[in-house]
């Protein structure tokens, strides 16, 4: 039988967005996404957890080193943190950032980066935007 | 492996004199509510089964106080693994997910792939 071994490493980040809706109406967008489509935008302390799933090496007792984790994602999260999604990252010129969409993108450059490493894979993210909201992204 | 190698594995971690953390571990227990008490396992007798485990370890430096660990790294995968086998066997078949809390920012967890009943 065989035994699933995860590793979840937490970081935070920043970020404003909004909900707006390029293809809508002011009224279908207000309707729809509320004080969320402020033309300023709002802001968010994100809570990110990345785990990832493999073998554990016999030599280092580790699935992956946290400190490489911890560094694949500061990297990915430089074009997040302190940022303003619409605006300033080109991932969310055409799509709405939401959390569900923000997680999405995510774990596309998470899973490139990590494909590095092929001793281990991703397995899930889970992304914060309060403390009373998560979304979790996975793919099989 | 040389110092070098080890600090270029391991970097802060292989600091001669160890380190220390507030590990936490949380474990899932399933199985049918029994009708007379209403439980699915008593977590007095959970507690008697986890405490002496956690009294070995806590408190430890884990690398030479507890011999499994001199050949294996006490990292969260092999401690949380470590727990799994002391306590399993104690738990009815009903022990289906061990998560280890390293930090407020990073946990392990270890659990038979077979016998678990939730997707992620």
């Amino acid at each position: 039988m065989g035994f699933k071994k995860l590793l979840t490493k937490k970081m935070e980040f920043s970020a404003s967005h909004r909900y707006w809706n390029k293809g809508w109406s002011e009224e279908k967008n207000i309707s729809v996404f509320g004080k969320s489509a402020g033309p300023h935008g709002h802001g968010h302390n994100y809570n990110l957890e990345v785990t990832v799933e493999g073998e554990v090496d016999a030599e280092t007792g580790m699935i992956i080193n946290l400190y490489e984790l911890k560094s694949v994602m500061s990297e990915v999260l430089l074009d997040f943190d302190h940022k303003h999604l619409n605006e300033d990252n080109h991932h969310f010129k055409d799509i709405v950032p939401t959390t569900e969409n923000i997680a999405r993108v995510l774990w596309d450059l998470l899973e490139e980066k990590l494909a590095d490493n092929p001793k281990c894979s991703l397995y899930r993210v889970r992304l914060y935007e309060t403390q009373d909201l998560y979304v979790d992204y996975w793919r099989k | 492996m040389s110092d070098e190698e080890n600090f270029e594995i391991f970097d802060t971690c292989s600091n001669p004199n160890g380190h220390g953390h507030d590990y936490a571990i949380q474990v899932k227990l399933n199985g049918e509510i029994d009708p007379e008490s209403g439980m699915i396992y008593s977590l007095q007798d959970l507690d008697d089964i986890m405490n002496p485990v956690i009294e070995e370890l806590d408190h430890k430096r884990l690398d030479i106080e507890i011999p499994y660990f001199e050949n294996q790294q006490p990292t969260g995968e092999n401690i949380a693994k470590y727990i799994w086998n002391k306590i399993k066997p104690n738990l009815n078949n009903k022990l289906i997910h061990i998560k280890l809390s390293e930090t407020s920012r990073s946990y392990f967890e270890y659990y038979e792939e077979d016998n678990y009943p939730y997707e992620r």
